[in-house]
C-alpha cells in the first residue's frame, strides 16, 4: 500500500509545474459539462412552455420552464420567433465545444509537457548513473522503460486522469437539474447505475490474468520467432525448416486461442454492459411513458430525461477499463521511478574539494609524490603524472581484481599492460575513469586525489579508446570532431591519418559525411577502432589509453600506427593494454599483471634480464618460431 | 531492391483497392464470420433506427390516447428491441474476434513459412528486428481492422440509411432539411482524420528517433562519460524531445477541434428540428387538431430531434475507420511484399535425389560469387575432394572461407560455375536432401531456448537419450554439462545466453555429431574452447570423421595441422595448397600468415594457461 501511496505521491511531483493547467483543464471539463447538459434542456423549454401551452400537456409547467420562458421575451414571442431557441441550442453545444476544446488543449499541455520532462530527465540520468548500473541493467528493458512505459504514463496523464473526472463531473453535474425538475424520473434515470459501476470494476478485476495471458503468450511466439530467425542459418544447416514451423505453429496457435477467448470475454462484457445501460433507457421511457401518460410529466421533461441518461450512462460503463488502464499506468511508474530514484554518480562536495587544498599545502603529506621525485611537483600544471597508491576494487565480488596496485608513470611517458584476461587491466584504467571507484588507495593525476575531483573534470583529462569503441549515429566527421569541437579541418585529417584511416575514409562516396550506424554505413570492427583512435587523437588531454585498441587492426596497419604513436611521443602520458608483445615492447615501462597484482615491472630489456613470466612469454614467441621450422623439417 | 527499403517507409497516400483485394484473399477462410457480422452490423443499425422512433410513439400515446396500456407494451418494444441488441452485439464480437484471431494465425503461418524458404541473400538486407515486426505487429494490424472495417461500413451505411428513411417517412420536408447538414459533415471528417493521420505519422517517427535516441544513450554510457558529452547529449536529445512535444500538440489540438465541431454541426441538426418541426406543431395547433394529419405530433418531434443527435455518429466512425484502413495499408503492404517474395533459392522443378547414401566427392569448378554486383568473393575458384579428407582453410578475414562454407551448404548459390556432388550439379537435388547430409559448427554458436538435451537432439530428432549423452562425450561436453544444475535437462536460456561461448561452441558440435553427417565444416567452430579440451575433441571427432568429407577453418595449429590438405585462401582464391610441412618449407604466404596470426594466438594461450596453473 505504502509503495502505491508513493507512486502516487510521484505522479504528484511529476505534476510539479503543470498543476494549474490540470486545474484548467478540469475547470474547463465543468463548465464544459454544464453547457453540455443545458443543450437538452432547450428542446424541453421549448417543448412545454412554448408549444405546449398553459395546460397542453399533464402537469404544470415547472418554474424552471416559466422564468426561463419569461427570460426568452414570453411565449408569444418565442413562438414567433423559434429560430432564437434553436440558434441558442446550437450556440449552447458551441460553447460546450469550446470548454471541450480548452480541456483537451490544456490537458493536452500538462501530459505532454509531463512527459517531455520525464523523457529529459531519464535521459539525462542515463547517462549519468554509475557505470555499475548500467552493468547490471539490460539495454533492452531500460529501453523500454523510456519508450512503452513512458507512453502508459502519457495515455494516463491524457487521458485517464481526465477521464476520471469526467465520469464523476458527468453524474455529479446532471443531478441537481434532474432533482429540479422531476424527483422520481430522477431516481428511475440512475437506478442502474450502480450495477453497472459494479459490474465493470468487477469485470475488470476478473479478466485481468487473461489480458496478462495474451500478452505472455504473444511474447512467447515472439521469442520463438526470434530466435528462429537469429538462428537461420542453424536451421537450414540441418534442414530442420519443418520443426521450426511446428514449433511456431504452436506458439502462434495458443495465442490465437487466448486472443479469442479474451475476445469472447469482451463479447459478454459489452453485451451485458450494453445490456443494461440500454435497459436504464428503456426504464426511463417506460416510466416516463407511464408518468405522461397519467399527467404527471411534461413531455419536455421527458426528452430531458432521456437525453441526460444518454449523456452520462456511456462514460460509466468505462469506468472498469479506466481503473485497469490506472493498474497499468502504477506499474510503469514503478519501472520509470526505479530509474530515475536511481543514485546517481557522485561528486566531491565544495568542502572536500576545499579540504584537498588545504591538505596539499607546502610540506602535504604525500608519501608517493615525495617518493616519486617529482620533478614538477604539484603547482597546478596539467601534464598527466598518474599515481596508483596501494589501490585495491572487488567490483561486487568476492575476489580482488585489482589487489594492492602501486604504480608511478611519470608525465609524458608510455606504460605498457600485459597480462592474461581477468588480470585487472582494464580495470584500472575504468578505475582511473572514476567508471569506479576504489575499494582502498587513492589514484592522483599530478597529484591531486582522483575522488576529491569532480569526475567530469578526471575525464575531460584522459583519452580513451576501448577494444569495441562506440560511434554516435553521426557522420564520421562529426564523430571524431567530438573530442574537440572547435577542430579545423586540417587537424581532423591529421588525427585521422595519423590513427590511419583517412583513407579509408575517403573511399566512402560522401567521405568524412558519411553517416554511421543503422541510417548509414556498417564498419568494420578495425574501422571503428581507427576512427575512435582519431577521435583520442584529436582532443588534448594529457593522458591517452590504448585499451586493446589495435585488436581488430591487421599488423601491418598496426604498426604504422605505432609509428604514428611515437612521433608523438611526450604529448601524451600513455597507457596501452595489448596482446602482441612487438607492440608492447616499445613502451617506457612494462607491467605484467596477475590476478590484480603487479608481478613483474621494468624495461623490454630489463624484463628479459631476470626470469620470469615476461621472458618466457618471449622465449615461447621464438620457440613458436622455432618450432615451425621443427615441424617443416621434422 | 533498395537499401533503404526496410527504413520508415513514406505512406501512400490514397487506399490501393488492388492491394486490400489480395490481402482479402487470404481471409477467404474467414468468410463465413465476416458475413455473419456483417448481418449483425445490419440488424444493430436497424434497432438503432427504429429506439427513436419507439420513444415517439410512446410519447404521442401518452399524450394524445392517454393509454396506459399502449405505453407499457411500447415500453415492452423497446425492452426487446434492446435485448436483440446486446445478443447482436455479443454475436458481432465473437465473430470479429474468430476472424480477426484466425487470420492474424494464417497471416503469421504463411510469413513464417515464407521465410523459412527466402534466401539469406534476403536475410542480408533486412535486420531481424524488421522481420520480426512484420510477423508480429503488421499482422495484428492487417488482422484487426478487417472485421471492424468491414463492422463498420456495413453498420455505418445501415444505419444512414435506417435514419433516411425513418425521417422521411415522419415528415419529408423535415427529413430533408435535417440531412443538409451531413455533406459538410462528411467532408469536414475527411479532410479532418486525413490531417490527424499526417500528425500520427509524424509523431510516430519522432517516436522511433527518441528510442534510438535512448537505446543510444545506454549503448555508449561509457564513451559518452569519457568524452564528458552528457550535456552536449543532452541538449541534443532536448531537440528531440522538443520535436516530439510538438509533433503531439499539433496531433492532440487536432484531436480535440475535431470532435467539438462536428457534435457542433450534429447540433444544427437538432436546432433545425426543433425549429421547423416547432413551427410546424404550432400551425396544427393553431388550426384547431389535437392531432393534425399534415403536422407533427411532439412524438414525432422528439424521434426528429434524436435522429438528428446521433446522425453525425455514423458519418464520423466511417470516417474514421476509413483513415485506420489506410494507416495498415503500409502494413499490409509489407506483408503482401514478404509473401510475394520468391526465395531465390529453390529446388527446381525435376529434383531427383540420389539413392545412394553417401557423398564421396565435392568438387567447386570455376566457380565465382558475389555478394554485391562487382565485389567478387571468389573469383573462377576449384576445389575437389574425396570422401575422408580433411581440408582446412586459412587465410585472412575477408578473403573468402565462409564463402566457400556458405556456397557448399547452398545458404548462397554461385554466380557463376557449378558444385558438383557426387559428379552432379547440386542445383539438381533438393535442398532438404543436401541438408540433411551436413553437419555443419558455425563461428558464432546459436543454440534454442529449451534443454541442453533438446539443443543436441536438433541434429538428428529420433536421437535416444543415450546416442545424445554420446555424442556430447564424443566432444567433451558431457563433463560440463553433468556439472550444470540439473544436467542434460538444464534450460539453456534464450540463444543459449546461459551459457558461455566456449560452451555453446561444444553442445553445438555435439548437435553437429549425432547429425552423423556426410559433410561435416566447422567454421572457428572451437575457437573459444581451451587448447587441451580441441585436442581431446580433435582426437574424438576423427573417429566420426572418418570415411567423410570435412572443411575446417581455424586459426589454431593444432587444428590445422592435423588437416590433409591445407589452403590458403586470399582474396577469393587457391594462394597456396598442401601439408603443413610442404607449405612451411614454401616460406609463402602460410609461412607468413602462420609468424603474424598464430604466434599470437599461441602466445596467448600461453598467457591463459599461466594465470590458469597458479
Amino acid at each position: 500500500m505504502s509503495s502505491k501511496d508513493s507512486k502516487y505521491r510521484m505522479i504528484w511531483g511529476l505534476m510539479e509545474g503543470f498543476r494549474l493547467r490540470y486545474a484548467a483543464a478540469i475547470g474547463a471539463l465543468v463548465l464544459g459539462s454544464c453547457f453540455m447538459y443545458m443543450v437538452p434542456l432547450i428542446p424541453q423549454i421549448v417543448i412545454d412552455g412554448v408549444l405546449s401551452g398553459p395546460g397542453g400537456g399533464g402537469k404544470p409547467v415547472s418554474a424552471l420552464v416559466r422564468r426561463a420562458v419569461a427570460v426568452g421575451g414570453g411565449r408569444e414571442y418565442l413562438h414567433a420567433h423559434l429560430w432564437i431557441p434553436a440558434a441558442l441550442l446550437v450556440l449552447l453545444t458551441a460553447i460546450a465545444g469550446c470548454f471541450t476544446y480548452l480541456r483537451g488543449r490544456w490537458s493536452a499541455m500538462a501530459s505532454e509537457g509531463i512527459v517531455r520532462h520525464v523523457r529529459d530527465r531519464l535521459y539525462d540520468q542515463l547517462q549519468h548513473l554509475p557505470c555499475g548500473y548500467h552493468d547490471k541493467a539490460e539495454t533492452g528493458d531500460q529501453v523500454q522503460r523510456c519508450t512503452s512505459d513512458v507512453e502508459t504514463l502519457r495515455q494516463f496523464l491524457a487521458n485517464q486522469v481526465v477521464e476520471i473526472g469526467r465520469a464523476v463531473i458527468m453524474m455529479a453535474v446532471p443531478i441537481p437539474l434532474m432533482l429540479a425538475l422531476d424527483p422520481r424520473m430522477t431516481l428511475v434515470s440512475i437506478l442502474i447505475l450502480p450495477p453497472i459501476v459494479i459490474f465493470s470494476i468487477v469485470f475488470f478485476g476478473r479478466v485481468r490474468h487473461a489480458f496478462k495471458q495474451v500478452d505472455v503468450a504473444e511474447g512467447r511466439m515472439t521469442g520463438t520467432l526470434q530466435e528462429n530467425l537469429t538462428g537461420i542459418r542453424v536451421v537450414r544447416a540441418f534442414a530442420r525448416q519443418d520443426y521450426e514451423s511446428e514449433k511456431f505453429d504452436a506458439r502462434n496457435s495458443t495465442h490465437r486461442d487466448l486472443d479469442y477467448r479474451l475476445y469472447k470475454l469482451m463479447a459478454w462484457y459489452w453485451a451485458s454492459s450494453d445490456l443494461m445501460c440500454m435497459s436504464q433507457k428503456a426504464l426511463v421511457v417506460a416510466a416516463g411513458g407511464y408518468l405522461l401518460a397519467t399527467g404527471r410529466l411534461q413531455v419536455g421533461a421527458f426528452y430531458f430525461f432521456l437525453a441526460v441518461v444518454n449523456m452520462f450512462i456511456w462514460p460509466v460503463r468505462m469506468m472498469g477499463r479506466i481503473l485497469t488502464e490506472l493498474g497499468k499506468a502504477t506499474v510503469s511508474i514503478g519501472r520509470i521511478g526505479a530509474i530515475l530514484m536511481h543514485p546517481r554518480e557522485t561528486n566531491p562536495s565544495e568542502e572536500e574539494r576545499r579540504d584537498r587544498v588545504d591538505g596539499m599545502g607546502p610540506g602535504g603529506a604525500i608519501p608517493s609524490h615525495s617518493a616519486s621525485g617529482g620533478d614538477e611537483g604539484f603547482s597546478g600544471t596539467r601534464n598527466g603524472e598518474i599515481v596508483f597508491e596501494r589501490v585495491r576494487f572487488r567490483h561486487g565480488g568476492e575476489r580482488h581484481i585489482v589487489d594492492g596496485i602501486s604504480v608511478r608513470i611519470p608525465a609524458g611517458q608510455t606504460v605498457a599492460l600485459l597480462g592474461p584476461s581477468g588480470s585487472g587491466k582494464s580495470t584500472i584504467v575504468n578505475l582511473l575513469l572514476r567508471f569506479y571507484d576504489p575499494d582502498a588507495g587513492t589514484i592522483r593525476i599530478d597529484g591531486r586525489d582522483i575522488t576529491r575531483m569532480e569526475r567530469k573534470a578526471v575525464r575531460s583529462q584522459i583519452a580513451v579508446v576501448m577494444q569495441e569503441p562506440f560511434l554516435y549515429s553521426k557522420t564520421l566527421g562529426e564523430n571524431i570532431r567530438l573530442a574537440r569541437q572547435d577542430a579545423a579541418e586540417h587537424e581532423v585529417v591529421e588525427a585521422a591519418s595519423a590513427a590511419c584511416v583517412h583513407d579509408a575514409i575517403l573511399e566512402f562516396e560522401k567521405g568524412y559525411d558519411t553517416l554511421v550506424g543503422e541510417r548509414g554505413v556498417t564498419l568494420s570492427g578495425g574501422q571503428r577502432q581507427r576512427v575512435a583512435l582519431a577521435r583520442a587523437l584529436l582532443g588534448s588531454s594529457p593522458i591517452l589509453i590504448l585499451d586493446d585498441a589495435l585488436s581488430a587492426v591487421d599488423t601491418e596497419t598496426e604498426s604504422m600506427i605505432l609509428d604514428a604513436l611515437r612521433a608523438r611521443r611526450g604529448r601524451h602520458t600513455s597507457i596501452l593494454i595489448a596482446h602482441r608483445l612487438s607492440t608492447l615492447m616499445q613502451a617506457d615501462w612494462i607491467l605484467v599483471l596477475d590476478r590484480g597484482r603487479v608481478i613483474q615491472a621494468g624495461t623490454h630489456e630489463n624484463l628479459l634480464a631476470v626470469d620470469g613470466l615476461y621472458r618466457r612469454l618471449w622465449e615461447i614467441q621464438n620457440e613458436v618460431e622455432s618450432g615451425l621450422l621443427d615441424t617443416a623439417t621434422g | 531492391m533498395s537499401d533503404i527499403e526496410f527504413q520508415e517507409e513514406e505512406y501512400r497516400r490514397r487506399l490501393d483497392p488492388r492491394l486490400w483485394r489480395r490481402v482479402l484473399a487470404h481471409a477467404r477462410p474467414y468468410r463465413r464470420p465476416l458475413a455473419a457480422l456483417a448481418l449483425a452490423g445490419v440488424v444493430v443499425a436497424a434497432v438503432d433506427a427504429l429506439l427513436p422512433r419507439v420513444t415517439g410513439l410512446v410519447i404521442d400515446q401518452a399524450t394524445m390516447h392517454g393509454g396506459g396500456g399502449q405505453v407499457l407494451r411500447y415500453s415492452l418494444d423497446y425492452l426487446g428491441l434492446v435485448t436483440v441488441m446486446a445478443v447482436m452485439v455479443w454475436f458481432f464480437i465473437v465473430m470479429a474476434g474468430r476472424a480477426a484471431t484466425g487470420f492474424a494465425y494464417d497471416l503469421r503461418r504463411a510469413g513464417f513459412a515464407r521465410l523459412q524458404e527466402l534466401s539469406f541473400s534476403f536475410y542480408d538486407r533486412r535486420p531481424v528486428g524488421w522481420l520480426i515486426s512484420r510477423i508480429t505487429s503488421d499482422c495484428d494490424r492487417v488482422s484487426g481492422i478487417i472485421p471492424w472495417f468491414l463492422l463498420d461500413l456495413v453498420w455505418g451505411t445501415s444505419l444512414l440509411a435506417g435514419v433516411s428513411v425513418m425521417m422521411l417517412r415522419l415528415n419529408v420536408s423535415l427529413a430533408l432539411l435535417v440531412m443538409t447538414v451531413m455533406p459538410p459533415l462528411a467532408i469536414l471528417s475527411v479532410v479532418f482524420q486525413a490531417r490527424l493521420l499526417r500528425t500520427q505519422r509524424a509523431v510516430r517517427k519522432t517516436n522511433s528517433k527518441i528510442t534510438a535516441s535512448f537505446n543510444e544513450a545506454i549503448m555508449g554510457v561509457r564513451t559518452t562519460k569519457a568524452l564528458v558529452r552528457e550535456e552536449a547529449n543532452l541538449v541534443e536529445f532536448q531537440a528531440l524531445s522538443g520535436e516530439m512535444y510538438g509533433y503531439s500538440m499539433r496531433n492532440a489540438l487536432l484531436a480535440a477541434i475535431y470532435l467539438p465541431i462536428v457534435i457542433t454541426l450534429g447540433s444544427v441538426g437538432v436546432g433545425l428540428s426543433l425549429w421547423k418541426g416547432g413551427i410546424d406543431i404550432g400551425t396544427a395547433r393553431i388550426l384547431g387538431g389535437a392531432t393534425p394529419a399534415t403536422g407533427l405530433s411532439f412524438g414525432t418531434l422528439v424521434a426528429f430531434i434524436q435522429y438528428a443527435a446521433f446522425f453525425y455518429i455514423p458519418v464520423q466512425e466511417l470516417a474514421e475507420r476509413f483513415t485506420q484502413l489506410q494507416a495498415a495499408q503500409a502494413a499490409a503492404e509489407r506483408i503482401q511484399g514478404l509473401l510475394d517474395t520468391v526465395p531465390e533459392i529453390r529446388d527446381a522443378e525435376d529434383v531427383a535425389d540420389p539413392r545412394e547414401k553417401g557423398i564421396n566427392h565435392v568438387e567447386f569448378r570455376n566457380v565465382s560469387f558475389a555478394y554485391k554486383e562487382g565485389q567478387a568473393v571468389l573469383d573462377d575458384f576449384n576445389l575437389r575432394a574425396r570422401a575422408g579428407e580433411t581440408i582446412a582453410l586459412v587465410g585472412p578475414t575477408g578473403g573468402g572461407k565462409s564463402t566457400i562454407v556458405s556456397l557448399l551448404c547452398r545458404f548462397y548459390e554461385p554466380t557463376a560455375g557449378l558444385i558438383l556432388l557426387n559428379g552432379v550439379d547440386y542445383k539438381k537435388r533438393s535442398l532438404a536432401w543436401l541438408q540433411s547430409q551436413l553437419g555443419v559448427v558455425l563461428q558464432t554458436p546459436h543454440l534454442f531456448s529449451g534443454s541442453v538435451k533438446e539443443n543436441i537432439r536438433y541434429g538428428r530428432l529420433d536421437a535416444t537419450d543415450d546416442e545424445v549423452i554420446e555424442a556430447a562425450r564424443l566432444v567433451n561436453a558431457d563433463g560440463f554439462i553433468r556439472g550444470l544444475d540439473s544436467g542434460y535437462a538444464t534450460d539453456v536460456g534464450e540463444g543459449g545466453n546461459r551459457l558461455s561461448t566456449g560452451q555453446k561452441q561444444l553442445v553445438s558440435l555435439a548437435r553437429a555429431v549425432i547429425a552423423r553427417p556426410q559433410i561435416f565444416v566447422m567454421d572457428e567452430a572451437t575457437s573459444s574452447v581451451d587448447t587441451e579440451t580441441e585436442r581431446l575433441i580433435q582426437a574424438a571427432i576423427e573417429t566420426v570423421l572418418r570415411g567423410r568429407i570435412s572443411f575446417v577453418i581455424a586459426h589454431r595449429l593444432s587444428t590445422i595441422r592435423s588437416a590433409d590438405r591445407i589452403l590458403v585462401i586470399e582474396k577469393g582464391r587457391i594462394v597456396e595448397e598442401g601439408t603443413h610441412e610442404e607449405l612451411i618449407r614454401r616460406r609463402g604466404h602460410y609461412h607468413r600468415l602462420y609468424m603474424n596470426q598464430f604466434a599470437r594466438e599461441e602466445q596467448q594461450q600461453v598467457l591463459e594457461g599461466i594465470a590458469r596453473e597458479e
